[in-house]
């Protein structure tokens, strides 16, 4: 017979609430309050900074060059209409990416639509750059030229998702509102548009992303209306590493805060998503 | 209408999934069952094992598939179009990003009833299922007993005579299971004519509330063999029996017997 032991047993789940909080960082599925998950955070920024200043690499400039190149850029080189300029491209082509990629989208519940939609998304394989000649033909090229390029290779990756996100809606989601007795216009509304919203959002601030990451290519080919593609391939030309880094960073951080403007947008319109998730 | 006039006629019905030919002429009636001065629906059962095809049946019944061959029609011999026969799938599917009040108002809507009806008869039924504290819930924050009792509440916001459910007692707790029963005959007695019919394994939740159980089994052949095809194979008219309608059913020293009874049926299937 086995001896007897004077430890407690644990009770299900007492084990977890036991741990100490740095053990808990370190377990997989685990979930943490927001202070914590922002002291790991800043933890991981301190990490990247200190590393950064330590850099023995001459192509990596400090983090007071690249500040000190920031505040020449903005004050004397005009870097702040450069990026209110990139702003517009990337909002015109987002309007217009948005539009166009919608409506292929939804039209892929359509059957002859279907093999359109397919096309459309196989186009993405091609490189954005092989297209700026039959483009500039199509545009007559400056920012018509960047606005569709980049609308063009945005639009190829957001059909394909968005096309995907439709077709995986389970047949069960369209029968059941059939036996609700809603009229097919009603079920495209609720089951297609308002059921996927989250995912078009999300999907949304990905290829947002994707644009913003194209932008330096796309500004280089027409440099005429500036923007921070140009400003940045200029400053390259001339090897003013402290300013490329500098309007990386600038890059950087609009895009964050572009992708929390997503981010806040999907919690305003689905809220429900955000029962469904859980962070970790 | 007279007592015992046909509600539902299922006749002939056939119908093939890929190959395999799942219904095979499958027939039945549903009658009105009538009780002087109490409104009394029909509760009817529908007792398979697993692949039978039950799940088929209530699709067929429901519009959502056309047979290849039968007909399902309803009172005077009416068709049912899709939309016509209230439907609670098993998973209780909802809009998931609608609140549930608003999943109720959605159904209203879908069956023509203006927005303010809607919202009125929405409110009423959250209430009458005791839900009401849920009306601003999403989906995902209720349990799965609350979502079923969303799910069949949102079949009633439009008037509908028959609602079909699919195995309503699976995964559900013994007081869940309760409060379903007793919701299931409450729903069925709104309307003299109003018929549930459920899909289920469960056969005592589906003795203790039904008054006619269907059994419905594979074919088999002349040496036992099962073969292609189902069809209804035995029917216990429980109203016949005396075991309708009575919610102490339980408790009668009968019920084991009988329950016994369909339970060795239900093996032979």
């Amino acid at each position: 017979m086995a001896a007897s032991t004077s430890q407690p047993v644990p009770k299900a789940g007492q084990e977890n609430s036991n741990r100490s909080l740095l053990g808990r960082v370190f377990l997989p599925n685990q979930v943490l309050q927001r202070p914590f998950l922002l002291m790991v955070t800043a933890f991981w920024a301190a990490i990247a900074l200190v590393l950064w200043s330590a850099s023995p690499w001459a192509s990596l400039p400090g983090p007071g060059e690249v500040l000190r190149a920031f505040g020449s850029l903005w004050w004397q080189q005009g870097m702040g209409p450069e990026l209110f300029s990139t702003l517009k491209l990337i909002c015109h082509a987002t309007i217009l990416t948005v539009a166009i990629s919608m409506v292929l989208s939804y039209a892929s519940i359509i059957a002859f639509f279907r093999p359109l939609v397919e096309a459309i998304s196989k186009l993405r394989f091609l490189g954005l750059t092989g297209l700026v000649f039959p483009f500039t033909l199509l545009t007559g090229g400056g920012y018509s030229l960047k606005v569709w390029l980049l609308t063009f290779g945005m639009s190829t990756f957001f059909v394909t998702a968005m096309a995907q996100a439709v077709l995986e809606i389970p047949r069960e989601q369209y029968d059941y509102m059939r036996v609700l007795g809603a009229s097919e216009g009603r079920i495209f509304w609720e089951v297609v548009v308002r059921g996927t919203l989250d995912k078009a959002l999300d999907t949304l601030r990905q290829n947002l992303a994707m644009g913003w990451a194209m932008i330096t290519m796309v500004e280089g080919i027409s440099r005429a209306e500036g923007g921070v593609g140009a400003l940045i391939l200029n400053q390259n030309k001339h090897f003013h590493l402290a300013e490329v880094y500098a309007v990386l960073i600038a890059i950087l951080v609009l895009g964050l805060l572009l992708d929390y403007l997503m981010a806040v947008s999907v919690r305003i319109l689905c809220p429900h998503v955000l029962l469904q998730r859980v962070r970790r | 209408m007279a007592a015992g006039e046909i509600l539902l006629s299922v006749s002939d019905l056939w119908q093939k999934l890929g190959d395999a030919q799942i219904l095979q002429g499958l027939s039945f009636d549903v009658r009105d069952r009538v009780r002087p001065d109490v409104v009394t629906g029909q509760v009817v059962g529908m007792l398979g094992p697993s692949g039978v095809g039950k799940t088929r049946l209530l699709r067929l019944i429901a519009g959502l598939d056309d047979p290849d061959r039968g007909t399902v029609r309803g009172p005077g011999g009416a068709t049912l179009p899709v939309g016509s026969v209230g439907l609670v799938f098993q998973s209780y599917p909802l809009l998931a990003h609608r609140t549930v009040l608003d999943n109720l108002i959605v159904a209203g809507e879908a069956n023509g009833l203006s927005s303010s009806v809607a919202r009125t008869k929405a409110l009423a039924l959250l209430e009458r299922f005791r839900m009401s504290e849920r009306a601003r819930y999403f989906p995902a924050q209720l349990s799965g007993g609350q979502r079923q009792r969303v799910a069949i509440a949102q079949q009633l916001v439009a008037q509908k005579t028959f609602l079909l459910m699919d195995e309503p007692f699976s995964g559900l707790d013994p007081s869940a299971l309760e409060d379903v029963t007793k919701l299931i005959v409450e729903v069925a007695n709104m309307d003299e004519l109003n018929t549930v019919v459920l899909v289920t394994h469960d056969i005592r939740s589906a003795l203790l509330i039904s008054d006619t159980l269907f059994m419905l089994g594979r074919d088999r052949d002349a040496s036992g063999k099962v073969v292609s095809g189902a069809h209804i194979q035995k029917t216990y008219d429980l109203v016949d029996m005396g075991l309708a309608w009575r919610p102490d059913l339980d408790l009668d020293p009968s019920f084991p017997t009988i329950e016994r009874e369909v339970k060795q049926a239900f093996k032979a299937l």
